[in-house]
């Protein structure tokens, strides 16, 4: 369970990007977090794993205390995560295989392990055959993915995409949001802040919406917009 | 550590090192240089220790027995001082005997062998051996608080001396090498912390991802103790070619001067070398990795 209270996030430069979030998100739901460009979605999400920490309020995410804890227990909440970050955030002198194995080989997988999951995941997002490119010679949706698999390939309890879909054509956003959907059904839950109303209108989820970093609207099987 | 994790902190070692060429070599040539004044130091105090033991392990102690003191009671204190456990060995000559042992020692000394002959000047006494050049004082010291015995000789002092003289070379070295050694570190230190910027955003992703401190710093760790240990073993190959030079220079010079084998030499220089590499490596690295780790 993640639960925000009384949240505010002030960044270093006076900018008032959160206040007053209160939220809860129960193991095993399918969420999006909508609102406008600079309305705070990806403020929140940066809260979850712990990039930033909030001015006031307190954050927890399952046993951890997220506002509370030791630095060196960090890394153990965010192996629960798999994170897609919203600028991606690849190792550009590493191939495209490297680049999820080595979410593997920090939590200390077995290179047994590593060689059966990674080409499983690539295949899921639709890059089995682009696993010795570089970052550089993929498109943008190409990278999204890469980012994708990258966030699954640890098997997360939580997954936590901030615009992962952006650069996508629709086809291709359908096929990452049933992914998406699957992964839910199997357990995961799922966070996902996103800017596309057709995604967001056709799966009938619970949708937060955010605007000037409050809370505006929470909804079991919400719209992109209000009906 | 697992072989996978293993195989993975040496290839990223292996990695970085390589793509910092100049400064790598650079660092290494720092720590050679630092340790081999360090060796330098330490072959200097090996070779007065050296000279120390031989001396004194080549003397014995000449106890000297007063005039007119009946040669039973100085037989009874032979009995006993063979008895003694610190003793190794003692031998009773008398000052007749001393006088043939001078005569023979200096023949062409004929005014000096006139006087002996005249009067014997000399003492009757002892040639005592110790087991352990380190007891020499004590039977010294045990000799001359009996009332019989004149005075007591040994060369001792000079082995005393020469190991003042290695206390304060070693002294000095290891304050030469106190200051060598911190600029060793901010050498590595400068050479890690380019490996770790180059990396930063690596290092930033691989936080996110859930990558512990020491998971991060293991590579970097591992790449300043291989600078440190590779600067050793060159310091160590300079050592060793420096001093077989040595030797023979020393052996063509002075053919008597108790120089320490070379064996000796490396056993003291190689392990401090080594140590010290290790540890001017590992701590410059875990300075340089700190700042980057606060993701
Ligand atoms: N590091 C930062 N320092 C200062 N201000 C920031 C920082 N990050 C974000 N902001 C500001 O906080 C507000 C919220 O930003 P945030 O990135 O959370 O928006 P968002 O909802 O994710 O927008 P988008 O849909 O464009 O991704 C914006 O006005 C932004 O300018
Ligand atoms: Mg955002």
């Amino acid at each position: 369970m993640i639960r925000l209270e009384q949240v505010d996030k002030r960044y270093p430069n006076g900018h008032l990007a959160l206040s007053g979030v209160d939220l809860v998100i129960r193991r095993g739901e399918f969420v999006f977090i909508v609102g406008p460009s600079g309305s705070g979605k990806s403020s929140l999400v940066r809260l979850l794993y712990r990039e930033e920490l909030p001015t006031a309020g307190e954050v927890f995410v399952d046993q951890f205390h997220v506002t509370r804890m030791r630095r060196s227990q960090v890394p153990r909440l965010r192996r629960q995560l798999g994170v897609v970050f919203q600028d991606v955030k690849l190792l550009p002198q590493r191939t495209v295989w490297h680049n999820v194995a080595f979410a593997m080989e920090v939590v200390g997988a077995s290179s047994r392990d590593i060689a059966k999951r990674v080409p499983q995941v690539l295949e899921l997002v639709g890059l089995g055959r682009r696993r010795d490119s570089f970052p550089h010679q993929l498109s943008g949706g190409e990278q999204q993915r890469v980012g994708i698999a990258r966030a699954l390939v640890n098997n997360p309890v939580y997954l936590i995409a901030d615009e992962p879909t952006g650069n996508l054509d629709p086809d291709t956003a359908q096929d990452i949001i049933q992914l998406f959907l699957e992964i839910n059904r199997r357990g995961a839950t799922v966070i996902m802040a996103t800017h596309a109303r057709d995604l967001v209108n056709q799966v009938k989820r619970r949708v937060l919406a955010i605007d000037h970093g409050r809370i505006v609207r929470d909804e079991l099987k919400g719209a992109y917009h209000e009906a | 550590m697992r072989p996978k994790t293993l195989w993975y902190f040496g290839r990223e070692t292996g990695y970085g090192l390589w793509r910092n060429g100049w400064m790598t070599l650079a660092s290494v040539s720092t720590v050679a240089i630092s340790l081999f004044v360090l060796a330098f130091f330490i072959v200097l105090s090996v070779n007065l220790n050296h000279i120390a033991t031989t001396l004194e392990s080549e003397v014995e102690i000449r106890v000297f027995i007063h005039q007119k003191i009946p040669r039973q009671t100085e037989l009874n204190l032979l009995k006993q001082a063979k008895g003694w456990p610190i003793v190794r060995k003692i031998s009773f000559f008398t000052k007749s005997q001393a006088a043939h042992q001078l005569q023979s020692e200096f023949p062409d000394q004929k005014a000096l062998l006139q006087l002996i002959n005249q009067s014997n000047p000399l003492f009757d006494g002892y040639d005592v051996y110790a087991h352990h050049p380190s007891q020499i004082g004590v039977i010294a010291r045990r000799f001359r608080r009996l009332p019989i015995v004149q005075s007591v000789v040994y060369e001792g002092l000079v082995a005393k001396r020469i190991n003042r003289v290695t206390e304060v070379v070693r002294a000095v070295g290891w304050g030469i090498e106190a200051l060598l050694a911190l600029a060793t570190l901010s050498i590595i230190s400068n050479t890690i912390r380019l490996a770790v910027f180059a990396r930063r955003r690596e290092i930033g992703v691989m936080k996110l991802v859930g990558a512990t401190d020491w998971f991060i710093r293991w590579p970097f760790v591992l790449e300043g103790t291989v600078l440190g240990l590779v600067g050793a073993a060159a310091a160590d190959v300079a050592v060793n070619y420096g001093y077989r030079w040595a030797i023979r220079a020393a052996v063509a010079a002075m053919p008597f001067w108790p120089v320490a084998p070379l064996h000796l030499v490396l056993q003291h220089t190689i392990g401090v070398t080594v140590i010290m590499g290790l540890v001017i490596g590992g701590i410059g690295s875990l300075v340089a990795v700190r700042r980057f780790l606060h993701v």
